[in-house]
């Protein structure tokens, strides 16, 4: 062995790799023969040709390399006649950072075109783990890790928040259906049904929340939210960390037993359901005493068991699948997802190559919170895009809100024209809703009285926003236009300002309810704004929500050691989604209007 | 027989075939009790036709279903390749046992002679492709090792003594017996060091890889069909 001294990190990443390869990985370390059979699934391999550092095997080379020379005989008495070689200083751990972090998404699609079964991403993972566990990872995955351990959730939603939009909810529910006893219940215990979800659903989505609960509500469940354990999603699957993994499945299924509850139900989220479903029992040591199952298993069984009624001609655009990775290719949820879309679309229509063989959104593996990577993420992603591109379709579904937002990054790049939807919404959308569902419970008003009080209701709802006061800091006029329009419209006094410092300054002498802010303008970007407005003591309060067209900038505020803002939404901004964020931010209700 | 061409057949082999079963036992002891094998706690998902039993058993036999993974799927030379060089190994290996064991079903069977001559020439070619590919494609030089470019250059070298001593045809001298079978005895000595093992891992990481893709309902993979295409104009 050399006499080099070595870091403390790398003394520790050595130490612990000898106690961390089990005999699956001891197996991926032993078998690769680098035929190079598996080079070209490699997404990252076909956007890059001729970069021989994204190929599989290469990437596994070097976490192989240490197991060789520490582990393996050969490598150990001739390492340079297998490659082997050792890690010494912080450096060269940090270019194994950008390399296991950075070129893979743990997607396994070279895994299964291996014909001697190495499963890189496998192997990947633990390199992660290792890294991680001596502080070396992308920021953003620190960040996110700090938030799942910390807060018990990736996205750092707070308990009164996440109540706070389940209310919310339920309230535009009872409207929407006319039914004042609707519910979303909230820790009840001895129901069929526990429904955990994905954080972003709180804080960007909460439409698909509204759209489970309507369909649990036509089904006649009965069901519950827990307010604690509710995040069913895992950053231990990407950064590798097992304790992390362990700990946050087991909150989740420690909030079923609680509650008393029959059936996990996880929400439609791929890295969600193969942590908790699949790998949540292996971290945490549990044999898990319920039953746990995707939502798209739960609609589909609804429909089956004709608990609801669906039509398909509720949705009459071309509809394509993309298969999560987790879902899929480690969790086998093939046609669940195919049937039930064949029942609430007219037109779909498959992308080629699917199932087991499809290839990653290319936002997997944790790669939307490592801004870092995002140039090499988003050249990766032209193989998804030409995917989507041939199938011609309107909308592609998936079942996984990571893949969402990495599908909408994609498509937004290269200009495709698609929208991303999910099954829960498509499912809601499709339902038939009978009246004898609903309660309609008539209130008695006076008959001199209820004219203006009705007409008062009705004018505030017509302009929800009605007393707010807006900040439009966006340097494109017609972006500006629009979202001024849209909120003006709506009742809100709206400001705007072209620049950082314009913005900043009106903010200060305005105090604005809230701020939309745009990420790439001239001057003082978006998150030279934010982080200025964080560190005010007069805004730091203020309700923020970034509108930007450039995810490759989330970086600019997601790295940042302070508190995320209460909003992000992706360009190009619809109506329906702009107010549906600004009134939940500033808790306004159709019915409950200042 | 000359007692170099006696002792390379038979005593060298058999020492050598020792030192490799003693090798490859204290190997598979090593994985075994030094890497204990994690265990998979979930319930199963997916397809409910299968089973982790149905997906080890189908990994193991993925190697004989070309039509199954994309990457021999869509590369059937490759593939072809594979099945000859793989085929030309354990026709090797046989001869070894056939020449000094069995010389009269040799001679008694001449086709036997020249399978065995034909498919390690075929064997050989490819070995020879295998090593261009290796040398030549810019992704294949950053993945090998010195050990990959040897052990095939070993393995090339050695078909083509195994075809040249095929038919134990010793009448214009013993040079091409004694060659592969020295080769062989190297083979087998070398072997357990160098990545040619992999036979012995392919049960191993394929048996993991498949029980867990089977409680997973992945394995059998169901074929990606072409579905929707855009056509020009739409
Ligand atoms: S990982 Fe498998 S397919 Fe890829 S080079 Fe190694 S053995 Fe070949
Ligand atoms: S796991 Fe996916 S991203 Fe990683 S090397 Fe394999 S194919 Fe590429």
């Amino acid at each position: 062995m050399s006499t080099q001294t070595r870091s403390h990190k790398a003394t520790k990443v050595l130490e612990r790799l000898t106690k961390k390869v089990n005999r699956q990985i001891a197996g991926t370390m032993l078998a690769c023969v680098h035929c190079g059979q598996c080079t070209d699934s490699c997404h990252y391999v076909q956007t890059n040709p001729g970069d021989e550092t994204f190929i599989p095997a290469w990437k596994a080379d070097r976490v192989r390399k240490l197991f060789k020379r520490h582990m393996d005989w050969t490598g150990r008495v001739i390492p340079w006649w297998v490659k082997a070689s050792s890690v010494y200083t912080d450096e060269e751990l940090e270019e194994l950072r950008d390399i296991v972090f950075g070129k893979c998404t743990n997607c396994r699609r070279c895994s299964i075109n291996c014909p001697m079964g190495v499963d890189f991403a496998s192997m990947n993972r633990m390199a992660r783990g290792l890294l991680v566990s001596v502080g070396i990872m992308p920021e953003g995955v620190s960040v996110v890790s700090k938030d799942q351990w910390e807060i018990g959730n990736q996205m750092g939603v707070l308990k009164e928040d996440y109540l706070d939009t389940l209310e919310w909810m339920e309230e535009e529910l009872q409207e929407e259906l006319e039914d004042p006893t609707l519910k979303i219940p909230v820790d009840k215990e001895d129901c069929e049904i526990v429904y955990t979800i994905n954080p972003r659903e709180a804080k960007y989505d909460p439409r698909s929340i509204s759209d489970a609960a309507k369909i649990f509500h036509v089904a006649g469940e009965s069901w519950t939210m827990p307010s604690e354990g509710w995040d069913m999603t895992n950053f231990g699957l990407f950064s590798g960390d097992d304790d992390l993994g362990g700990a946050v499945a087991k909150r989740v299924y420690e909030a079923v037993e609680r509650l008393n509850g029959k059936t996990l139900v996880m929400s439609e989220c791929g890295h969600g359901y193969r942590s908790t479903r699949c790998e949540g029992p292996n971290w945490s040591q549990t044999d898990l005493s319920f039953k746990a199952e995707s939502s798209v298993d739960t609609m589909l069984r609804y429909i089956k068991e004709r608990r609801i009624k669906v039509d398909k001609s509720k949705n009459d655009f071309s509809v394509t699948f993309h298969d999560s990775c987790n879902n899929a290719r480690s969790c086998g949820l093939f046609e669940e997802p195919r049937e039930l879309l064949r029942l609430v679309v007219a037109d779909f229509r498959e992308m080629y190559p699917n199932r087991a063989e499809n290839y990653c959104c290319t936002g997997g593996g944790g790669a939307m919170s490592m801004s870092e990577y995002t140039p090499q993420r988003l050249k990766s992603a032209k193989v998804k895009a030409d995917q989507l591109i041939a199938t011609g379709a309107d909308k592609v579904v998936t079942s996984c809100h990571n893949c969402v937002d990495g599908l909408n990054d994609c498509i937004k790049h290269y200009k495709v024209g698609m929208e991303v939807t999910q099954l829960v919404n498509l499912v809601a959308d499709a339902l038939i809703i009978e009246p004898a569902k609903t309660t309609v419970v008539v209130e008695e008003v006076p008959a001199a009285a209820s004219a203006p009080v009705v007409e008062e209701k009705a004018a505030a709802a017509a302009r929800p926003l009605t007393g707010r006061k807006i900040l439009v800091i966006d340097d494109e006029p017609d972006v500006c236009t629009f979202l001024s329009t849209v909120l003006e419209d709506n009742g809100a006094q709206v400001l705007t300002a072209a620049d950082g410092d314009t913005g900043l300054a009106l903010a200060r002498s305005e105090k604005p309810d809230l701020v939309t802010l745009d990420l790439n303008m001239p001057g003082k970007d978006g998150g030279q704004v934010y982080e200025a407005m964080r560190a005010d003591d007069e805004l730091k309060e203020l309700n923020v929500v970034i509108v930007s067209g450039k995810p490759e900038l989330r970086g600019l505020i997601y790295d940042k050691d302070v508190r995320k803002p209460e909003g992000y939404l992706d360009k190009p901004v619809s109506e329906e989604t702009l107010l549906t964020s600004v009134r939940k931010i500033l808790e306004v209700g159709e019915d409950n209007v200042n | 027989m000359s007692e170099a061409l006696q002792f390379a057949q038979t005593t060298l082999q058999e020492v050598a075939l020792v030192f490799m079963a003693v090798v490859y036992m204290l190997r598979l002891r090593w994985i075994f009790k030094r890497f204990p094998a994690a265990k998979e706690r979930q319930g199963s998902t997916g397809n409910p036709d299968t089973n982790p039993r149905k997906g080890f058993l189908y990994s193991w036999a993925i190697i004989g279903m070309p039509w199954v993974m994309e990457s021999s799927r869509t590369k059937p030379i490759m593939y072809g390749m594979f099945v000859i060089f793989h085929i030309g190994v354990v026709v090797a290996i046989a001869e070894s046992f056939i020449i000094p064991y069995a010389p009269g079903f040799l001679a008694a069977n001449p086709w036997l002679g020249t399978f065995i001559q034909v498919s390690c020439t075929a064997a050989c070619l490819v070995g020879v492709l295998r090593f261009i590919r290796r040398v030549s494609d810019k992704g294949m030089r950053a993945i090998s090792s010195p050990d990959d470019y040897f052990s095939l250059l070993l393995l090339t070298v050695w078909f083509a003594f195994a075809a040249l001593a095929g038919t134990n045809d010793a009448s214009g001298g013993e040079g091409f017996l004694l060659t592969y079978f020295w080769m062989t005895a190297f083979f087998l000595v070398y072997v357990p060091f160098s990545k040619i093992s992999h036979y012995l891992y392919y049960p191993i990481t394929r048996y993991y890889f498949g029980k867990s893709m089977g409680n997973r309902g992945t394995y059998p993979i169901v074929k990606s069909v072409p579905g929707y295409v855009k056509t020009a104009g739409e």
